[in-house]
């Protein structure tokens, strides 16, 4: 957050709102009748495909969508694609507008409160305005017939679960998408200096420790910083959805669905433990001194040679670990996963997820679009992958190869809020090397490894009623906590003691009531139903 | 030709009488209409539980609710501080250091060589803070860090700069007067140009050297510039410059105490909520202080000589 926040400053300057018009000029051919015939094949929805074809779409209108990111060079070119096949289908143009990713934090809420009447755009939970933009009325609710009716296809992929977590004050604001993310993140280590050190793996919090100090003692930096996900989730806990900072502030133990309490992490004895090991290794030069004004990206480190180790989710681990291997073939960096033993949480659905503006002229057809983009394979391979025989080749019916990454890019064109497991074409790899197998093992044990479900997995804490004490507390644990985490203070339990007295001031047992109300009648209304 | 008649009759007739000037004036009085006057309705805003739906007008009314969170921080009284006293310092230097600078520069002769003092002096106005915030950070990372590189050349011991907050206030102010020495000195330059030379051959006359010319006759011929320039720049001492304090102290937490002001603080405790009504109210908060402050000072300028004053 603090990384995309500095770039925020350095790309507004020069990101100017210029928007492209994409080439939908609706050349007459919208005559009514065409579409029923090639409506819904997509999923098999063929009893509701009935309905949706009775919608009328006689009237040719012109949505708008706002992603998040750059326009990659090829966009317009796969999105004219894709607007031909909407415009035989449902009769509409699709215009395409991107919120940079250091712009979209502050004029995410401008679209808003601007009124404008785009019709959809991307959201997810936490990371990307969801709560905020229904707590505010930005969104349009979603009715169940609503999504029936005009997204059949839709509602026949995404399980209950996802809609329930979708779910505020018991209505849906978003179409989530529909992938099995895991939530923890593994570690891509340079394979050359764990042999250096004779370390051969690195499985339990202990290992990871033993190769940072190792690291130090060799002189190169370990890694980029805090461990503090990593460590939390060693003991198997996780954050809660909207708790202050992004969650970190309170935690629960995700692997024991009975336990039901909430850890304010200044009265955890593991966040104490936490904070003496990071000073430790902070003392002993696993990370630089200078790391909270730190501008490099995540995988900076690890790609220049800087440190020994990048923390992030399996995929990106994968690719800047194959990047760091071409450039550098003699590090043989590999991907280990430092909670090996801990059952894997899968993300919330709503992770990645579309909204409909609720100033939308033409919220059934941009449902309807929507439908497209999550269920028609060819829209879904157009949008995730390009143009096949330019960006991609088809391998059988479920894989693809890579033939040019460089103006599309897989996956890269925000293209995850329409996630669906069940059409998602895997890549067909010819050279495996170890990495490889090394990738394909872990995600087989991920997927082997699930955890059970915690009824605080789909929670997400409403901050509207103790909004004061919220910004009071986001305002009053800046001095403490990014210090403590990077174990960069002078004496831990005399700066704990600091924060917890700053934030009792701020009213923290407020939002600490309020969470623990809400919470308890959620697991009421979740026993009932 | 004095017209008796009062009255909208009058009023009318003048209104034609001067019609062109007003023509003049008209841009400049609706521009301000517009961009000043009009935007401060929005401070309803401050007093409203903001939402989507309802806007700036038809959201519910809040009360003094949203103003609460800042003085519930606990931050409120320590950023107030550093704001104001951040603010005195950079006024006070930097018009010291502007008056130094164009007297400086009248004093050189040799054309081409002041040209080109003064054009590198005004480069730094024009370099945004994002990037003096990476320049800052390559001169005192304590790794790559240019300062460091020197230290330890000398083998001396590195001194690690971002977690020591000591320093910050020095290097603040180092770029602040870096970057504003250039845009600030052309006013006071226009005002000495202003002075009649005359003044200056009867003082060489008189047998007054440069010291004396400069103390004696520039500083005091220019001094209702300064006030003006003073006094407008006291009107803003309770708000910060967030681009400034934003890029070059970034999420550093270990320096707050020292760097945090009133801005930084409401951006980091706003950013993840996005409530209007609350920055607002900060906003207004910085607003009224800001005012009384430009009142108080502004008749206490009254008092010394009426002629100084702003209105």
């Amino acid at each position: 957050m603090r990384k995309a926040m500095k770039k925020l400053a350095a790309i507004s300057l020069t990101a100017a709102m210029a928007g492209t018009m994409l080439a939908g000029c609706g050349n007459g051919n919208s005559d009514a009748n065409s579409k029923s015939t090639d409506s819904k094949e997509s999923s098999g929805a063929s009893s509701e495909s009935g309905a949706a074809s009775a919608v009328d779409t006689s009237e040719h209108v012109d949505l708008t969508m706002y992603l998040i990111g750059e326009r990659t060079p090829d966009f317009d070119e796969v999105y004219g694609k894709i607007n031909e096949i909407l415009e035989k289908k449902l009769n509409c143009s699709l215009n395409v507008e991107f919120l940079s990713w250091g712009e979209h934090d502050t004029k995410y809420s401008l679209l808003f409160s601007s009124q404008e009447n785009f019709d959809l755009i991307f959201t997810a939970s936490s990371w990307c305005h969801y709560e905020q933009t229904v707590a505010l009325g930005g969104f349009a609710p979603l009715s169940e017939d609503f999504i029936k009716t005009y997204a059949p296809g839709i509602w026949d992929v995404v399980p209950k679960v996802a809609w329930d977590q979708a779910k505020i004050d018991g209505k849906i604001y978003m179409v989530p998408n529909y992938a099995n993310e895991f939530g923890q993140d593994v570690i891509a280590v340079r394979g050359d200096l764990m042999k250096k050190y004779g370390i051969d793996k690195i499985s339990s919090w202990d290992d990871l420790v033993k190769f940072y100090k190792a690291c130090a003692a060799d002189g190169i930096y370990a890694g980029q910083g805090e461990l503090w996900f990593t460590y939390f989730q060693s003991k198997g806990y996780s954050i809660t959805g909207g708790a202050p900072q992004g969650g970190e502030l309170v935690l629960y133990n995700m692997q024991d669905p009975n336990d039901l309490e909430f850890k304010y992490i200044l009265d955890w004895d593991g966040f104490r433990d936490y904070c003496h090991q990071m000073k430790e290794l902070a003392d002993a030069g696993c990370w630089s001194k200078d790391i909270l004004n730190s501008t490099d990206e995540r995988q900076t480190g690890l790609l220049t040679g800087k440190t020994a180790t990048l923390i992030w989710n399996l995929g990106s681990c994968m690719t800047y670990a194959k990047q760091a291997n071409a450039e550098h073939p003699d590090w043989n960096v590999t991907i280990v996963d430092p909670n090996a033993s801990q059952p894997k949480k899968v993300n919330s659905y709503i992770n990645n997820g579309v909204g409909i503006n609720a100033n939308s002229k033409h919220k059934e057809r941009a449902m309807m679009v929507l439908n497209e983009f999550y269920t028609n394979p060819e829209v879904y391979d157009l949008a995730m992958l390009g143009i096949e025989g330019k960006h991609w080749e088809a391998v059988g019916d479920n894989q693809y190869k890579v033939i040019d990454e460089s103006g599309y890019g897989v996956s890269k064109n925000c293209n995850w809020g329409w996630n669906n497991a069940k059409i998602q074409r895997t890549e067909f790899i010819e050279n495996r090397t170890p990495l490889d197998d090394t990738y394909d093992a872990l995600k087989e044990a991920f997927n082997n490894n699930i955890k059970p479900e915690h009824v605080y997995d789909g929670f997400n804490f409403d901050a509207t009623k103790v909004s004061t004490q919220f910004a009071a507390v986001e305002a009053a644990l800046g001095n403490y906590y990014s210090p403590l985490k990077n174990g960069l203070v002078d004496d831990v339990d005399k700066t704990i003691e600091e924060m917890k007295a700053a934030l009792e001031s701020a009213g923290i047992k407020d939002v600490l009531d309020e969470m623990n109300r809400q919470a308890a009648e959620y697991v009421a209304k979740k026993k009932a139903n | 030709m004095k017209t008796k008649k009062s009255g909208f009759k009058g009023f009318l007739k003048k209104l034609y009488m001067y019609r062109a000037f007003l023509l003049m004036l008209a841009p400049a009085v609706i521009y301000t209409l517009i961009f000043a006057y009009y935007p401060m309705t929005g401070i309803v805003m401050a007093f409203k539980k903001y939402n989507y739906a309802g806007g700036i007008w038809g959201s519910p009314w809040n009360g003094f609710e949203n103003f609460k969170f800042f003085f519930l921080s606990g931050q409120a009284g320590l950023v107030t501080r550093n704001t104001v006293l951040y603010n005195a310092l950079f006024i006070a230097v930097n018009t010291i250091a502007q008056i130094a600078a164009a007297i400086l520069l009248t004093e050189i002769h040799n054309k081409y060589f002041r040209k080109i003092t003064q054009s590198l002096m005004f480069l730094p106005y024009f370099i945004s803070w994002v990037i003096v915030g990476v320049m800052a950070f390559n001169i005192f990372s304590s790794d790559y860090g240019f300062l460091n590189r020197i230290l330890t050349f000398f083998g001396k011991e590195k001194v690690s700069f971002y977690t020591t907050p000591e320093v910050w206030p020095f290097i603040l102010l180092f770029f602040s007067v870096w970057k504003g020495i250039g845009y600030g000195s052309v006013m006071y330059l226009a005002a000495i140009m202003g002075i009649d030379t005359s003044i200056y051959e009867a003082a060489k006359i008189d047998g007054a050297n440069v010291f004396q010319r400069i103390f004696k006759v520039t500083i005091p011929m220019i001094m209702p510039t300064t006030v003006i320039l003073l006094l407008l720049s006291v009107g803003g001492i309770f708000k910060g410059n967030f681009d400034m304090f934003y890029n070059l102290v970034g999420g550093n937490g270990l320096l707050y105490n020292y760097t945090d002001v009133i801005d930084t603080l409401t951006f980091r405790a706003l950013i993840s909520s996005n409530d209007f009504g609350m920055s607002a109210a900060v906003g207004l908060y910085q607003s009224v202080l800001c005012f009384v402050t430009i009142l108080l000072v502004n008749k206490l300028v009254g008092l010394y000589d009426k002629d100084y004053t702003l209105f």
